[in-house]
């Protein structure tokens, strides 16, 4: 456990130094800011929306940045070098803890990114219109958070291997981005509307919970504000599960998959791997 | 001590290592010599549990555990051929990490920073350092440990006569400690000075076993005296070609190549022939040639 913190510590610290990083930080920042004042700048308004809208507006954003963000610097960081693999993993601790070490702080830094964002938008909606809507822009962090999570492992399982394949990992990791936040939702929608009623809704239900970007939309909107906002896919996972609650445990345990079969497929890559 | 029974590890269609059965003793500094390609690399890193053999065993220490295993890395310690460190940190940074990675206490990193005469740069960030200081970094690191079997893949490729005389102080620290160096090298000198025993690997197989002063008489064997004469005279060559056959004149240079020990017969062979000396040099065999030889079954 100790090795596991050291590590995670050590990637910490080189996320936080990495430009990068502080480039994602100061632009999630300025987006959040931007989407908190863009929904009344678009109906002629101005100033800025207070948490609940603010909430709403963002999820598209988180939906759309943070899985890149995630996949990218995953696989830009979890890639082994090769000259500092092999004196990394030639110390005596299980391959297995230092790459869980490593995504764990990998997550910590994008996630505190991602905080900082939120907290400038947080502040600036909290002086400007109010603590109104504060709980369900809370639900926007966490499902960012929670993205960040999956990602990264999905990443951590690209990248896990022979070393010196960080181009090809870095190519696989966007076209992951591209299928999950924008093929795949168009994909089960045109396959959806070829099949009959029963089996339409079968996909879409299955579609809403294989894809976690789809199952964090319908998160973020079931806490957000119901059904109203729901699409074809969220609804039916809705009526199949009898329940928001249910619903919810549905996707939380999607979320959960989707962090715990990449990170062990990353950890059998890593541990068969000639470094 | 380290074991290779029938080691053998391929890459796709490549047979890097193939069948390699060896010992490297316990206490004893082997150094592991061969052309680029030989499987060096390979075969160190095999202990160093980075790499899995396809098939045989890579065995550890007294009890003989298996190179992969938790317990066997920490037995040794390993420093890459191209060690690389993030450019973000600095070296005391990188020292720290992996000391608190293998658990040990504060003051060795001020050891092995001094060790490694790197207390001017330990707080400069890594991206700074040339190639010989990144090399002095991965030392520091792999002697952090007061690990019982010292791995280096070509530990002295980007070093100084500084950082020579440092790697130096530090094989001979090890072995006075009882401790085990394998390491590879192109450098005939740091072989010479160092090894106690040289494992040579030609094309992935174990080509010959031989002490430091086998090797340098081998070498010697192979290596040509060259002799500047006044005048270049038939009589002298063909008085020459008595004892070394294979004498020819490269200008007023008579080139004798062959045994080290044919060379002062050749000397009193000229001399004997109203050849004038005017100038004497000996090169030693080279080692490309003496792997090709080797290959050749002309050990």
């Amino acid at each position: 456990m100790a090795a596991l913190w050291l590590c995670a510590r050590h990637e910490l610290l080189l996320a936080v130094r990495s430009r990068w990083l502080q480039w994602f930080a100061a632009v999630f920042a300025g987006l959040a800011l931007l989407v908190a004042s863009s929904g009344y700048i678009l109906s002629g308004g101005h100033g800025l929306q207070d948490f609940a809208r603010t909430a709403v507006s963002l999820v598209q954003l988180v939906l759309l940045i943070v899985p890149l963000a995630a996949l990218v610097f995953g696989a830009l960081t979890l890639s082994p070098d090769r000259g500092a693999a092999e004196i990394l993993y030639a110390q005596p601790v299980p391959r297995e803890v230092i790459l869980a070490g490593r995504v764990f702080g990998l997550f910590l830094a994008l996630g505190a990114a991602q905080l900082l964002g939120f907290g400038v938008a947080g502040l600036a909606v909290q002086w400007s219109a109010g603590p109104y809507g504060a709980s369900q822009f809370l639900v926007v962090v966490a499902l960012s958070l929670a993205l960040t999570a999956v990602f990264v492992t999905v990443a951590a399982a690209l990248a896990s291997g022979e070393p010196g394949r960080r181009a090809r990992t870095l190519g696989l990791a966007l076209v992951v981005w591209f299928v999950a936040v924008i093929l795949f939702d168009l994909a089960a929608l045109g396959v959806a509307s070829l099949l009959k009623s029963g089996a339409a809704s079968r996909l879409l239900i299955t579609a809403a919970l294989v894809n976690p970007v789809d199952a964090g939309r319908t998160a973020a909107y079931l806490a957000i504000e119901g059904t109203a906002a729901f699409g074809g896919a969220s609804l039916a996972l809705l009526r199949f599960t009898g329940g928001g609650a249910s619903a919810g445990a549905m996707i939380a345990a999607s979320f959960l998959v989707w962090v715990a079969v990449p990170a062990w497929i990353a950890a059998r890559r890593l541990g068969r791997a000639d470094l | 001590m380290i074991q290779y029974r029938e080691f053998t590890k391929v890459f796709g269609i490549h047979r890097a290592v193939d069948a390699l059965t060896v010992e490297v003793p316990a206490g004893a500094v082997v150094a592991l010599l061969g052309p680029n390609g030989s499987g060096k690399t390979t075969t160190i890193k095999a202990a160093a549990g980075l790499v899995r053999p396809t098939s045989g065993e890579v065995r550890l220490g007294a009890e003989g555990r298996p190179a992969g295993d938790a317990v066997a890395r920490r037995l040794c310690s390993f420093l890459p051929q191209r060690v690389s460190f993030p450019d973000a940190l600095t070296g005391r940074e990188v020292v720290n990490f992996y000391r608190r990675l293998r658990g040990l206490p504060g003051e060795a990193t001020d050891r092995v920073m001094r060790f490694a005469s790197l207390n001017g740069a330990g707080n400069r960030a890594v991206g700074t350092y040339s190639g010989g200081m990144t090399q002095r970094l991965g030392l520091a690191v792999a002697m952090l440990p007061d690990a019982e079997i010292l791995l280096l893949d070509e530990p002295t490729a980007a070093l100084d006569p500084d950082g020579l005389s440092t790697f130096d102080a530090l094989i001979r620290s090890r072995r006075q400690a009882g401790q085990t160096v394998f390491f590879s090298s192109h450098q005939l000198g740091d072989v010479e000075r160092l090894a106690d025993l040289i494992v040579i690997l030609v094309e992935g197989r174990l080509a010959a076993t031989l002490t430091a002063g086998e090797l340098a008489a081998r070498l010697a064997d192979r290596g040509v005296m060259r002799l500047r004469l006044a005048h270049a005279e038939a009589s002298v060559l063909a008085r020459v070609q008595a004892i070394a056959p294979q004498a020819v004149w490269a200008g007023d240079d008579l080139l004798v190549p062959g045994p080290a020990a044919a060379r002062l017969g050749a000397l009193d062979a000229v001399r004997a022939a109203g050849g004038v000396v005017e100038g004497l040099s000996a090169e030693e065999g080279r080692l490309d040639e003496f792997y090709r030889s080797i290959v050749g079954g002309a050990t």
